[in-house]
């Protein structure tokens, strides 16, 4: 690949991905959002969580698993449960691997 | 910091508040690390120099994008078109910072476009859970975007100049780290019941938009509808 060319790329790359996380947040928050908005905004969240939960745990690095031979669905269970019991990301993030490894190992 | 009483948290200082939002973000820092270095040896192999690959993560911290970007370009595309394409992959991020613009008023605009820079995924999932629960502000964002940052970008490094070094971060199960920190997360915002109903749907949603939408349009299509949904049924 020609120097100028992976320049004019990483450059607009940066430009670009800057523009669209800056300009709706600078936006929306010199407005006063209805009521409306802000109880949407609040679904929001959880929403967003549930969609990368589900995506990363189905179809993890782009593939569909087969439920029963899916580690990342089995060692997600105990880990929600973990996180629900003791309240701490870097404890359940930890504990969670530790599951994960199990269950690949259990699954093959 | 003896003491973890919620009033306490508001003497803290900006210091204070910045290390706590790395700590916050270190699970972040742990997933970023071994993707951040597959990116470094695919940009290393397909023509990247070693700088362009850091720099690239550096500047655009845009995971999925740059991966797009690097097939593109890999595959002869033009400027506009790789970036194009990298652009569309990331504009989940409006929906983030239109969801996170509440919370950062007292920020200024200056403050915005530094916290803007480092919106993510995982950043934005640990933050809006730390502020929706009034523990979190501009300085502890600051902090899980330093502590990311510094995963992705050392990742790649690591990926670019020394991959032999530590072997295959996978045999530790490091692909997981995501996944169980987003299960966190998303046990943490369904605080009642509303928010567990609304979760589900987003969840049943979530299957249907992955089967027949592209890439990771998903994301966006599932929590725009499940949203939706909520603010259509509980008034």
């Amino acid at each position: 690949m020609r120097s100028e060319y992976v320049w004019a790329v990483v450059i607009g790359m940066a430009l670009c991905n800057y523009a669209v996380r800056f300009i709706p947040m600078a936006f929306l928050a010199r407005l006063e959002l209805p009521a409306v908005l802000h109880r949407w905004l609040s679904f929001i969240p959880v929403s967003v969580m549930a969609a990368l939960v589900v995506g990363e745990v189905l179809r993890p690095d782009g593939r569909w698993l087969p439920p029963l031979q899916n580690p990342y669905l089995f060692a997600a269970l105990p880990t929600a449960f973990v996180y629900y019991k003791w309240r701490s990301f870097l404890g359940t993030t930890v504990v969670g691997i530790l599951f994960y490894l199990a269950f690949r190992g259990l699954l093959g | 910091m003896s003491t973890t009483l919620p009033q306490q948290a508001l003497c803290l200082s900006a210091q204070d508040r910045l290390v706590r939002g790395v700590r916050l973000g270190f699970p972040i820092f742990l997933g970023y690390m071994p993707v951040g270095a597959a990116f470094g040896i695919l940009a290393r192999s397909w023509g990247f120099s070693p700088i362009q690959a850091v720099a690239c993560s550096a500047t655009a911290l845009a995971g999925a994008g740059q991966f797009i970007g690097l097939s593109l370009m890999k595959a002869g595309a033009d400027v506009a078109s790789v970036l194009i394409a990298t652009t569309v992959v990331n504009l989940r991020y409006v929906l983030f910072g239109a969801t996170l613009s509440p919370h950062v008023r007292d920020a200024g605009v200056a403050g915005q476009a530094a916290l803007a820079f480092s919106v993510t995924d995982e950043t934005f999932g640990v933050n809006i859970n730390d502020l929706r629960r009034g523990t979190g502000d501009g300085w502890s964002m600051a902090g899980v975007g330093v502590v990311a940052w510094t995963g992705w970008v050392a990742g790649t490094a690591l990926g670019v100049f020394g991959s032999g070094l530590v072997g295959d971060p996978y045999r530790f199960g490091v692909e997981f780290a995501m996944p169980a920190m987003f299960t966190a997360l998303l046990v943490a915002q369904a605080e009642d019941k509303r928010h567990v109903i609304i979760g589900i749907v987003a969840a049943a949603l979530t299957v249907i938009c992955m089967l027949i939408l592209p890439g990771k349009w998903y994301i966006v299509a599932a929590s725009i509808g499940a949203a939706t949904v909520g603010s259509a049924v509980y008034r």
